[in-house]
């Protein structure tokens, strides 16, 4: 029968309860919103980070992680691609040849990541084909290169153009090679554009003096979920001066970055939470103290002062369930159809660039974000209503009656 | 403090001392009285004299400056707020002059309310309290809200109300001042009917002639004090 007079308190004053519900909304609507566009933005950092260039799993000699030379190069990889035969099923992996070097034209000159891969294996493990926005990717011919649009300007050159790698060989040396560009790409990433261009394995070799050396094998599992279960396979099945990493360790700051912000998450509710149990307390205090004749003579009656407590609290929470209800529904509504065809932020493209995100956000609705928003709302609300109950058993029942 | 088993009320040289903006008033000066089963007992006297907060002592919602309230024996000024609740939720009905009904419950909710606070379950309180409403003749309000109903009405619902609990005593502070005199003498009745025939204690304060008239015992009151007893007059 409380919960009878709650509900019934709340449609009394419909428009001021409306409001209420309402500001509960675009609490849960400014929750859910800001939790789904962070976590896919985040995660979209990490996967086009992964998708450009990193993969998921690469194996590499012992110390090139940290030292990431020529001299430190996989030698003799026939045990790597033993331990790869066995998940041939599983996996798909490419081979590179990666060094730090010059690219020069006639014009300017560039410092770059020169990088020897195989085109038709890279395409199976990284997306910068997909980014071709003139000419072709790598053929077959050992001089062509790709590089970036970005580069391209910087060196003034386009497609056809000749330009000029240059890189410390094995021995000390410097190697040069003298390419022609037959493709420009353009990703999501301008840092990852300016520092990047593609020659095939061979050419890359031939330069370097590294005939049959391969810097990183990158391994991508056909279901990235197993990341963890085929690398710690792979790590058992090599040979001890080989090491597998994840994505999780060669982009260890990311993966930190997604941590804190799994962390942050937390302050940015207990802002809303805040924001809103103030929000409570000013409302509730009113429709209270509007009430306080009726709290008198409902106490003659002998209404206990618990009862009275759980009766506003009850119409705290109605009100909280409500305006969360309503507000996950359009939340989702927003969210969902976004969650596929992503939130074109084309206005802010070069300071997304600049961070790696692309021009499009994807929200992420998980269901711990439903979840949180659910359970926290509510609960503020609430807690919102205790100060109010507290004031209205503090009345003394004569005075409360006399008020009118 | 010596009380008689049967008492249901007793007031023991109560002092009631209100403060106006600092300024002293003493409302109730030396108050000496009784209440037993059955009575219809009438607190009479001008505005100002003190009848509604004797009252209030009696029901408990007030504590006295000096002096004790006892119900059924038991001093009101040990007792713990939430005791109080109780014993009103249990002994005391109240009646007051403005009806003063949940306006967010039908008349039968209201009646229910205070069953509901008690603990019984929602058929039994539903049964009796539409028994009740029939009784006092508005069975076919049961449905409507305070605002939907007379005064008349209304006070027959708080009536109702008052009595769902099977009171040891029901308090009414005025209770017929705002209805015509017509409507008043028919609540009346219908009280004196209630306590005729189902034993039920009313306690009234008034100033209006025909509720005086049917007191079984009258109490004048005056400044604070009572300057008359009379029994059955
Ligand atoms: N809360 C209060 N604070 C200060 N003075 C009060 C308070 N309540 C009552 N009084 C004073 O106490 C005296 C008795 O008041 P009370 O309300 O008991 O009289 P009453 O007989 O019920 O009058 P009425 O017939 O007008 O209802 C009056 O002088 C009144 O002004
Ligand atoms: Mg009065």
């Amino acid at each position: 029968m409380l919960s009878l007079i709650a509900w019934r308190n709340i449609l009394r004053n419909k428009r001021r309860s409306f409001i209420l519900i309402l500001s509960i909304m675009v609490g849960v609507i400014a929750l859910v919103l800001t939790d789904a566009f962070s976590i896919g933005m985040m995660q979209q950092m990490l996967t086009n980070q992964i998708g450009t260039d990193a993969g998921y799993i690469q194996i590499h000699s012992k110390g090139y992680h940290d030292d990431p030379t020529l001299k430190n190069s996989i030698e003799n990889t026939a045990p790597v691609r033993a331990a790869l035969s066995h998940d041939s099923t599983t996996v798909s992996f490419s081979e590179r040849l990666r060094v730090f070097g010059l690219i020069s034209s006639a014009s300017n000159s560039s410092g770059v990541s020169i990088v020897g891969i195989v085109p038709r294996e890279e395409e199976r493990i990284t997306t910068v084909h997909k980014y071709i926005v003139k000419g072709t990717y790598l053929t077959d011919k050992p001089d062509d290169i790709i590089i970036s649009t970005a580069t391209a300007e910087k060196l003034k050159v386009g497609i056809g153009d000749k330009v000029v790698i240059m890189a410390s060989r094995i021995g000390g040396s410097v190697g040069a090679e003298a390419c022609r560009v037959v493709g420009l790409f353009e990703t999501f990433d301008s840092g990852f554009d300016q520092t990047h261009v593609y020659i095939p394995l061979e050419t890359a070799r031939k330069m370097l003096g590294a005939a049959g050396r391969v810097s990183e094998f990158v391994v991508n599992p056909i279901d990235p979920k197993q990341t963890d279960s085929i690398s710690r396979q792979l790590r058992s099945r090599l040979p001890s001066d080989m090491e597998v990493l994840t994505y999780k360790q060669m982009l260890p700051l990311l993966v930190m970055q997604i941590q804190l912000y799994d962390q942050m998450i937390y302050i940015f509710y207990a802002i809303i939470a805040i924001a809103l149990i103030f929000g409570i307390i000013n409302t509730m205090l009113m429709a209270v103290m509007e009430r306080t004749h009726e709290f008198g003579v409902d106490m003659a009656i002998g209404m206990s002062n618990k009862r009275i407590v759980t009766m506003i609290l009850t119409e705290a929470f109605y009100l909280g369930a409500v305006g969360t209800v309503v507000g996950l529904a359009i939340s989702l509504a927003i969210d969902i159809p976004l969650s596929h065809s992503g939130w074109n932020l084309a206005a802010f493209s070069q300071s997304l660039k600049s961070v790696g995100i692309g021009t499009k956000i994807y929200p992420v609705v998980g269901a711990s974000t439903v979840l949180n928003a659910a359970i926290i709302i509510p609960i503020a609300t609430v807690i919102g209503a205790i100060y109010p109950a507290m004031r209205a058993i503090k009345l003394q029942p004569v005075e409360a009656i006399r008020a009118s | 403090m010596n009380t008689n088993a049967s008492e249901i009320v007793r007031v023991d040289n109560v002092r009631k001392v209100y403060s106006d903006n600092g300024v002293p008033v003493d409302a109730l000066r030396g108050i000496n009285m009784t209440v037993l089963p059955g009575d219809f007992s009438v607190i009479a006297g001008p505005s100002g004299s003190g009848k509604t907060t004797l009252l209030n002592l009696i029901g408990t919602l007030d504590k006295p400056t000096e002096g004790a309230v006892y119900i059924d024996g038991e001093d009101v000024a040990s007792k713990t707020r939430r005791q109080l609740a109780d014993i009103r939720l249990r002994k005391i009905g109240f009646v007051f002059q403005a009806y003063n009904l949940n306006p967010v419950l039908s008349a039968l909710e209201n009646v229910e309310f205070t069953m509901m606070l008690r603990g019984i379950d929602a058929a039994e309180r539903k049964r009796k309290s539409l028994a009740l409403l029939e009784e006092l003749g508005i069975g076919e309000l049961a449905n409507k809200r305070p605002n939907e109903m007379s005064g008349g009405q209304q006070q027959r619902v708080a009536i109702a109300r008052a009595i769902s609990n099977d009171p040891r005593l029901v308090l009414a502070d005025e209770p017929t001042a705002n209805l015509d005199s017509d409507t008043a003498v028919k609540l009346l009745e219908l009280m004196e009917k209630l306590n005729h025939e189902d034993r039920i204690t009313f306690v009234f304060s008034s100033h209006d002639p025909q509720v005086i008239g049917r007191a079984h015992r009258l109490l004048i009151l005056k400044d604070g004090q009572i300057v008359d007893d009379k029994v059955n007059v």
